[in-house]
């Protein structure tokens, strides 16, 4: 028996064994089932499609700096708006914070070699180019038109277009249940020894938290979307008032899995921030325990405020009220962390790289987006503006301005881990004022555009820019700053690629961060640990020794920021 | 922040936990048996929606069966379904019978009993079948009939899926793939069968006695 | 390196935390000041003499999230940008200089819980008490009405009106200082009634009817809109509602009625020009109906109506009645709806008595 103080090669458990790596190309970069290969491939398969679906929101904004719509025809418009939001939503947002940066970081963070199920993993990978095919391909038959939420009855006229989104959105739903499955198991089952809960890196809660709802939620969709999916193909009536169905119903569905979906984009980001302050800060997260708690609230609050979207839509009057509480309610957890990240940089000494400004910038638009959301959630205030560019202005403040500047943070931060070479500052530094500012121009004007009286999904706005002069000017404002934002991903895309050859070498720790994945090589090597490391404390303690033994290298006890080549070994290190 | 107590995690507590047996397997059967579980919660969650949908469309019909083209829709035959159901439970009982004979070292019982759980779940399905052809509804004409024939064939698909998971773990089984001490796949198979018996009595229970 | 790192000091909460704090003070009082008593109409239409009853109502609630809302957005961002400045590590900087190494304060934690939960009760009660009033209202409605949504318009329909009142043809009417329910639903698909001087929205659901409860306090002209999609021309359908006094309200009342009685018989065919009714063919028709018109099996969306009066492969129209300008005008009037499609009727393609009457001479002329 051992008890974990000891050196460890007594006991063999299954993660001592190291597979032989695998052999030729496709073993090695098509069906791979080496964690890091598939969160590459997420990776790239999630940017290509962020470029397909930005350019539909282009489009989109295009359209709008006219109001009698500049360039194209109301029924084009609605296919543009739809594609772009379910494009966004499931096959760039979901993939790229779960499936890329949860598969490349958490293993290396919890000191494994590799996920629970492999094959599992590899499987939700390829999932992916399939549900995104079966999406575009519905655009030979017209394309969905109803928006992202595609409500029946509306979304019925649809077609074969229509079944084909429900399609999408059903293959779509199995890679996320199984990746939610798969990092449960991995998370609770294979952690490093010593690495108990209330030691795991704050970035393991969130995807832990994330994956929880992943698990559970998804299942809820397939069902909202298989039920309109017979209703279209085999017209059994769900949702057909005429024959006893409720268009309500689909809502009720659709928005149980909607409200947490929002919380899987965000926690992640969540986890990101919780890692990248404390190390650009060099100083510990403040409140460890209450950030942890929140993300398991949240996680868990997640699936009772569905109706918060719905309070205009027909639901008993009654029944607004708790969920209204219960959305004010969520916002506690959800302020707790801004306050204890906004004291984790106090005191700080704060190192300004392109991964900071990110961190740094998400706490100022997501705080935005959050109270903004806070509005919304009071049942009178939302009467006036559900269903106006208002909500398009909050969601975007949280999605954009919260989880995709948090998975922009990640980018810098663990590139270096990943491919072993350091993007390029400067550019990261440039896309990060472009995103930013880009992100406050254009979704600004929506709040007040939204009161005074803009609807959503409105192709053109004859209408209201009588009413309101000004809306054509800010229409046209928040077109340009738009491409600002286009600009910042054309340049992160660029940066990705030009590093991979000519980016400085980065060595093992160059940020001079904490957690496990900084203790091997960068990139590491496919089984990741050769020893599986003991941990003995939590990982954010800047003035105390690294609480790590067993290590496959020999590390500096007190890492420093800045060290980008590659370390001469101590003799004195982080061993027995 | 001192190394004071060293708790056991992960697989360190895996290890522990399966030392005299056999560690590796241990820990493999652990991930394996928590990762089924889950998605046999998963599973849940699904005709948990679909269930939320039909209470749902129920509560809020103005009258139940509803009507169609003027005439009420007839209720459902309790007395076969209950049969049917009794075949289905029937077939739980001999499955928890073939794994306890396994887990005994008994093969030939434990093909016996697992050939009676087919047999019986074919059974069932047979038993679907018929009630299908007379229960006189359409699966599109309302929502009685869109929710009795989507839950009930889904839980049927699972039932026919069951049975070919079954009969493969039978043939695996007799062809040495599993030990008196390693048998995780005839272990899940039969949380499988259970969880289908339990999404039944439920099914059972909305469609034929509410 | 086994040396412990340098840790960063500085006095107090950091140099020039208190005047920091003082102006974001400042600024959050500042933007109290203007949410509660400065003109906000530019972002709340009508905010500064209510539209409604329960306009004043949701202004009140707003303002009270704007006031606390911004406030701690102020602070957020202001901090943010505080510590960055003044927390940034510096080139005089060893490399292993660290922050404060602290991990929790439990006092300033129990604070910004409490605090904000504390808002958020009060919000809470705030909401509820609007909330009731809106699903139940304050007194009994003096006015029902019943709003139906269709694809692209609004239904209007009240007590005492024979005809319902088209959102394409004549804006709505409400009367001043009437306590109103609104009965809201749909023949079709989702819809939303929403008027952003009132505030209220109330989805339009087949199958299903919603109530709004308000009163209406101040006369004027405010524009209808519809904010959920319900279709390719969803941004076009839009309306007016009409607020006036009392007595021009039930002026406005009588006057439907008589014109509903008047016209309730037939429509005057005669004098109907088919040239008109060409260039109103073009127009309106041509979406759905071969232009120029083909034989009957050409079809667009609808039929050709080439030989609408003469074809002997079909000699009655599509509602099974013989080719005569008034059956013809009963479809243009009714629209139609059948295996073969559906036509919008006259209130949803916008047509009056003239163009039904140059419409069916032009069609009669056609060979």
């Amino acid at each position: 028996m051992h008890t974990g103080t000891s050196t460890t090669h007594d006991t063999h458990d299954a993660h001592d064994h190291i597979h032989p790596p695998p052999e030729g190309f496709v073993r090695k970069y098509v069906f791979s089932l080496d964690h890091k290969v598939i969160g590459f491939q997420y990776f790239f398969t999630g940017l290509l499609i962020m470029f397909i679906a930005g350019s539909f929101a282009e489009l989109v904004r295009l359209q709008l700096t006219d109001p009698n719509g500049a360039i194209m025809s109301h029924t084009a418009y609605n296919e543009m708006f739809t594609m772009h939001g379910t494009a966004m939503v499931w096959l760039v947002l979901i993939p790229l914070v779960t499936g890329a940066l949860g598969n490349f970081v958490m293993p290396l963070q919890i000191g494994a070699r590799d996920v629970a199920f492999p094959w599992l993993n590899m499987a939700s990978f390829w999932i992916l180019p399939l549900a995104a095919l079966i999406l575009f391909s519905s655009m030979l038959w017209g394309g969905p038109h109803a928006g992202w939420t595609e409500y029946p009855p509306i979304s019925l006229a649809d077609g074969t277009a229509g079944a084909l989104w429900c399609l999408a959105i059903f293959t779509i739903g199995i890679s996320s249940t199984m990746t939610g499955l798969n990092f449960m198991v991995t998370i609770m089952k294979m952690r490093a020894p010593g690495m108990t809960w209330t030691r795991m890196p704050l970035f393991i809660w969130a995807t832990f938290a994330t994956a929880l709802m992943n698990m559970v939620a998804t299942v809820a969709l397939s069902v909202a979307v298989g039920a309109l999916f017979l209703e279209h193909v085999f017209n059994v009536p769900f949702y057909d008032a005429a024959r006893g169905g409720s268009a309500v119903l689909y809502q009720h569905m659709f928005w149980f899995y909607s409200h947490p979906a929002v919380y899987i984009f965000i926690i992640p980001a969540f986890g990101v921030v919780s890692e990248v302050l404390p190390t650009f800060a060099r100083k510990p997260i403040f409140g460890y325990k209450m950030i942890a708690f929140s993300s398991m609230a949240i996680s868990i609050l997640a699936f009772t405020v569905w109706m918060h979207h719905m309070f205009p839509s027909g639901i008993a009057p009654w029944l607004q009220l708790p969920f209204m509480i219960l959305t004010y309610a969520i916002g506690i957890p959800t302020g707790i962390k801004i306050f204890s990240w906004m004291a984790t940089i106090w005191g700080g000494r704060i190192h300004f790289t392109s991964s900071m400004l990110y961190a740094l910038g998400f706490l100022i638009t997501f705080t935005f987006g959050g109270i903004t959301g806070v509005f919304l959630a009071s049942v009178p205030v939302d009467l006036h503006m559900h269903g106006t560019v208002f909500v398009v202005g909050h969601f975007h403040y949280v999605v954009a301005g919260g989880a995709v500047m948090g998975f922009l943070a990640a980018i810098p931060y663990w590139y270096p881990k990943a491919t072993g070479r350091m993007l390029n500052e400067r550019l990261a530094q440039l896309g990060f004022w472009l995103f930013f500012i880009g992100l406050n121009g254009t979704f600004l004007p929506m709040h007040w555009l939204g009161l005074e009286g803009m609807p959503r999904r409105t192709a053109t706005y004859a209408g209201f820019a009588k009413a309101f002069p000004d809306a054509v000017f800010w229409n046209q404002f928040e077109t340009a700053f738009s491409f600002l934002m286009a600009a910042s991903i054309g340049l992160l895309a660029i940066n990705v690629i030009w590093s991979l050859r000519h980016g400085t070498l980065a060595g093992i720790n160059p940020w001079g961060a904490r957690t496990l994945e900084w203790t091997i090589s960068s990139p590491p090597p496919y089984y990741n640990f050769k020893k599986i490391p003991q941990v003995f404390g939590r990982p954010y303690d800047f003035d105390q020794p690294l609480p790590y033994r067993n290590t496959d290298n020999e590390l500096d006890e007190f890492p420093e920021f800045g060290r980008v080549l590659m370390p001469i070994p101590q003799p004195v290190g982080a061993g027995a | 922040m001192a190394a004071a107590v060293q708790h056991l995690s992960g697989h360190e507590a895996i290890a522990a936990r399966y030392h005299d047996v056999d560690p590796v397997y241990g820990e493999t059967r652990d991930l394996r048996l928590l990762g089924f579980v889950f998605f046999l919660l998963s599973d849940c969650i699904l005709f948990s929606s679909f269930i939320f949908a039909y209470v749902y469309l129920r509560i809020s019909a103005p009258a139940w069966p509803p009507f169609l083209n003027g005439h009420q829709l007839p209720w459902f035959d309790t007395s076969f379904a209950a049969m049917n159901s009794i075949v289905l439970f029937g077939s739980g009982v001999t499955m928890h019978f073939a794994l306890e004979n396994w887990k005994h070292l008994n093969k030939a019982k434990f093909n016996g009993w697992l050939i009676a759980t087919i047999v019986l779940g074919i059974g069932f399905l047979l038993g679907q079948a018929h009630e299908y052809s007379v229960v006189g509804i359409s699966w599109t004409g309302t929502t009685m009939g869109a929710s009795f024939f989507t839950l009930t064939g889904m839980h049927g698909f699972h039932v026919f899926v069951g049975v070919l998971y079954l009969t493969i773990l039978g043939l695996q089984a007799n062809r040495g793939v599993y030990t008196g001490s390693k048998y995780f796949g005839l272990t899940a198979g039969t949380l499988y069968w259970h969880f289908v018996d339990v999404i039944w009595v439920f099914l059972f229970f909305l469609f034929y006695i509410w | 390196m086994s040396q412990s790192p340098s840790v960063v000091r500085f006095k107090g909460l950091g140099p020039g935390f208190w005047p920091v704090t003082a102006v974001l003070a400042l600024l959050s009082i500042a933007n109290a000041w203007y949410f509660l008593y400065g003109n906000i109409d530019w972002i709340m239409p009508g905010s500064s003499v209510p539209v409604t009853d329960r306009a004043s109502d949701i202004d009140g609630l707003f303002k009270f999230m704007a006031v606390f809302g911004n406030g701690i957005m102020i602070f957020v961002a202001g901090y943010v940008i505080y510590f960055a400045i003044v927390f940034r590590a510096r080139s005089t900087d060893s490399p292993d200089t660290v922050g404060v190494q602290i991990h929790d304060a439990p006092k300033l934690e129990l604070w910004w819980t409490v605090l904000p939960t504390l808002l958020l009760i009060l919000l809470t009660a705030l909401s509820i008490n609007v909330w009731y009033k809106i699903y139940f209202g304050t007194k009994a409605p003096a006015l029902t009405m019943e709003v139906v949504g269709h694809q692209f318009y609004f239904e209007f329909r009240y007590p005492g009106l024979k005809t319902s009142v088209f959102s394409k043809t004549e804006p709505m009417h409400l009367p001043v200082g009437v306590p109103v329910r609104l009965l809201i639903t749909s023949t079709d698909v989702i819809h939303q009634f929403w008027v952003p001087e009132i505030r209220l929205k109330a989805a339009a659901v087949p199958g299903l009817v919603q109530n709004l409860n308000f009163t209406p306090l101040r006369a004027g002209t405010y524009d209808i809109a519809c904010s959920e999609f319900c279709g390719p021309d969803h941004s076009l359908m839009r309306g007016k509602l009409v607020i006036e006094p009392v007595a021009a309200f039930n002026k406005w009342l009588d006057t439907e009625n008589k014109a509903a009685a008047a016209g309730g018989g037939a429509l005057n065919l005669a004098g109907g020009s088919a040239a008109a009714g060409k260039a109103l063919f073009a127009q309106k028709c041509a979406a759905c109906h071969n232009n120029p018109p083909t034989p009957f099996d050409q079809k667009l969306v609808g039929p050709g109506l080439l030989h609408i009066t003469d074809d002997p492969a079909h000699p009655t129209l599509v509602t099974g009645k013989t080719p005569t300008p008034e059956h013809i005008a009963e479809i243009l009037q009714n629209g139609f709806t059948g295996p073969i499609g559906q036509m919008p009727n006259r209130q949803a393609n916008g047509l009056s008595d003239k163009d039904i009457a140059n419409a069916v001479a032009y069609l009669i002329s056609l060979k």
